[in-house]
């Protein structure tokens, strides 16, 4: 089947806008690390109870984020070849910094890179934590984690990689599906950025509480 | 009467003798522009100055000179059309330039607008577009009275919005994908937003966005570049109009 750029487009965004899901719902399960190992660990316990529901949430996720890759990087590649011979000078014409859109591939690339991270921390590893005779299971490994400020620091990059990304995912999705208007696209372009900030901002407490707390 | 004010300028300029050849910067030295020329007959005083010494005129297109027909264009200090908002190169006069100032001035650049020679670029790719459907198909006879066909005020503003594109292919050059999307939504808006251009509204969106990315341009990621470039300020509301009509009718 023949698919128009718009088509390609627009599976970019809906494999996006299914990740922004997943993003969020991720997100209020892991600030139950502030209300301490109980909980945390209970909301654990729950997901994983969960059996065939949540592989099906994992295996839309895992193909939201395949069609994502494969897709942008379809695009990429033809708007490279598109403009082949650069120009020597080139301005932003709309002079204010539209920088997020210049970097979706490189802050893309590092999303991926910190997902594999991710997995290999959390998802891939033994979540048995022993401290002091007493096993604070998943709770446990994420502020043994996260206690080193290096390892804290390089989510807190990814997180603001992520934000940056959004924040100009976001109000393009809307464009992208013909919904958004003269009218409307400034208030949307402020929503994307702030909407970006706030999920790097909120993702980033997590690390910044385990490092200013379990030093 | 105040003497007018006079400015010398240095020309980085790109010069690329053919489609095959690779082309490089050459320098010149623009002396006595008076600010009240245009950006183009500057370019004719440095040509004549290029015949007389023998050497080749820089090659860039023109036509109606008065911003109306799309035909000119460049890329100038890294803007599309020059530093002015929504005109023309042939609207940019040098008073917009600082005396000492270094120009440089490059073709519109994108795989589907090879370069003719120096600055002029085949952008037939475009024609080749609006064949697809830039055009209503209506039985030929005795024009129809001007009121036989109603058409709402909203409608008709939006869609003679759309009409201003002269096809100068700005928003190309300025697009970092070089997309042709807010060319190709402004021609797919002014007909699809008339009464005359409802029958063949689907085919028509449907053939130009094919035509379009088999010409090569790029996908467009909502830069918005074109909106900023475009000489006569078409809005990406035109590009939204035809991400919808592409829903409506297939791929
Ligand atoms: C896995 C690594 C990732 C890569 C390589 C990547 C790459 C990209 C690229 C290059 C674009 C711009 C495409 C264009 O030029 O139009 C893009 C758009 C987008 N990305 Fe990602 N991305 C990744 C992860 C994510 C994640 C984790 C999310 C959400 C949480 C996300 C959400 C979006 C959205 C919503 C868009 C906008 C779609 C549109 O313009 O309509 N991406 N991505
Ligand atoms: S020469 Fe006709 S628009 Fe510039």
């Amino acid at each position: 089947m023949k698919l128009s750029s718009i088509r390609k487009k627009q599976i970019v965004a809906v494999s996006g806008l299914a990740m922004v899901g997943f993003l969020l719902a991720h997100l209020s399960g892991n600030l139950l690390l502030f209300k301490g190992p109980e909980a945390y660990n209970a909301y654990a316990d729950f997901l994983h109870s969960l059996g065939p529901i949540l592989w099906v949430l994992r295996l839309g996720l895992i193909g939201a984020v395949l069609l994502h890759i494969i897709f942008t990087v379809l695009i990429v590649k033809e708007n490279r070849q598109a403009r082949k011979d650069r120009y020597a000078v080139v301005q932003d014409h709309r002079n204010e910094r539209s920088l997020a859109v210049k970097l979706m591939p490189y802050t893309g690339f590092v999303i991926l890179a910190y997902i594999i991270i991710h997995l290999l921390d959390f998802t891939f590893a033994d979540k048995t934590t022993i401290i002091n005779g007493v096993d604070y299971g998943l709770y446990g490994l994420v502020i043994t984690t996260l206690r080193n400020p290096l390892h804290a620091a390089a989510y807190i990059i990814a997180m603001f990689s992520i934000g940056f990304h959004l924040s100009h995912a976001f109000q393009s999705v809307v464009q992208t599906f013909g919904l958004s208007s003269e009218k409307s696209r400034p208030k949307l372009m402020l929503a994307s950025l702030v909407f970006g900030l706030g999920v790097a901002l909120a993702y980033s407490s997590i690390p910044l509480y385990v490092v200013a707390t379990f030093r | 009467m105040a003497k007018d004010k006079i400015i010398n300028v240095t020309l980085k300029v790109w010069r690329q003798k053919n489609a095959e050849s690779k082309g490089h910067f050459e320098t010149y030295d623009a002396k006595d522009v008076n600010v009240n020329m245009s950006f183009l007959e500057m370019l004719d005083v440095v040509n004549e100055d290029l015949i007389l010494a023998g050497k080749s005129p820089i090659a860039f297109d023109h036509d109606c000179r008065e911003g109306i027909c799309g035909t000119c264009g460049a890329m100038v200090n890294g803007y599309a059309h020059g530093p002015d908002k929504a005109v023309t190169l042939c609207q940019v006069h040098m008073r917009s330039f600082k005396n000492g100032e270094t120009i440089v001035i490059e073709p519109f650049r994108a795989k589907a607008f090879p370069v003719i020679k120096d600055l002029a670029v085949d952008r037939r790719s475009m024609d080749r577009i609006i064949a697809k459907g830039g055009y209503i198909s209506v039985k030929t006879g005795n024009a129809p009275d001007a009121h036989a066909t109603p058409v709402q005020k909203k409608a008709s503003d939006l869609a003679m919005d759309a009409a201003a594109c002269v096809g100068c292919g700005a928003c190309v050059a300025a697009c970092p994908n070089a997309s042709a999307s807010l060319f190709v939504g402004a021609k797919v808006s002014h007909m699809g937003l008339l009464p005359q251009g409802q029958p063949e509204r689907k085919q028509r969106v449907q053939n130009m966005v094919w035509q379009m990315d088999s010409e090569g341009f790029g996908n467009c990621s909502n830069a918005y570049q074109c909106e900023a470039a475009c000489p006569k300020e078409i809005s990406v509301d035109n590009i939204a109009r035809m991400n919808r009509d592409i829903n409506r009718c297939g791929n």
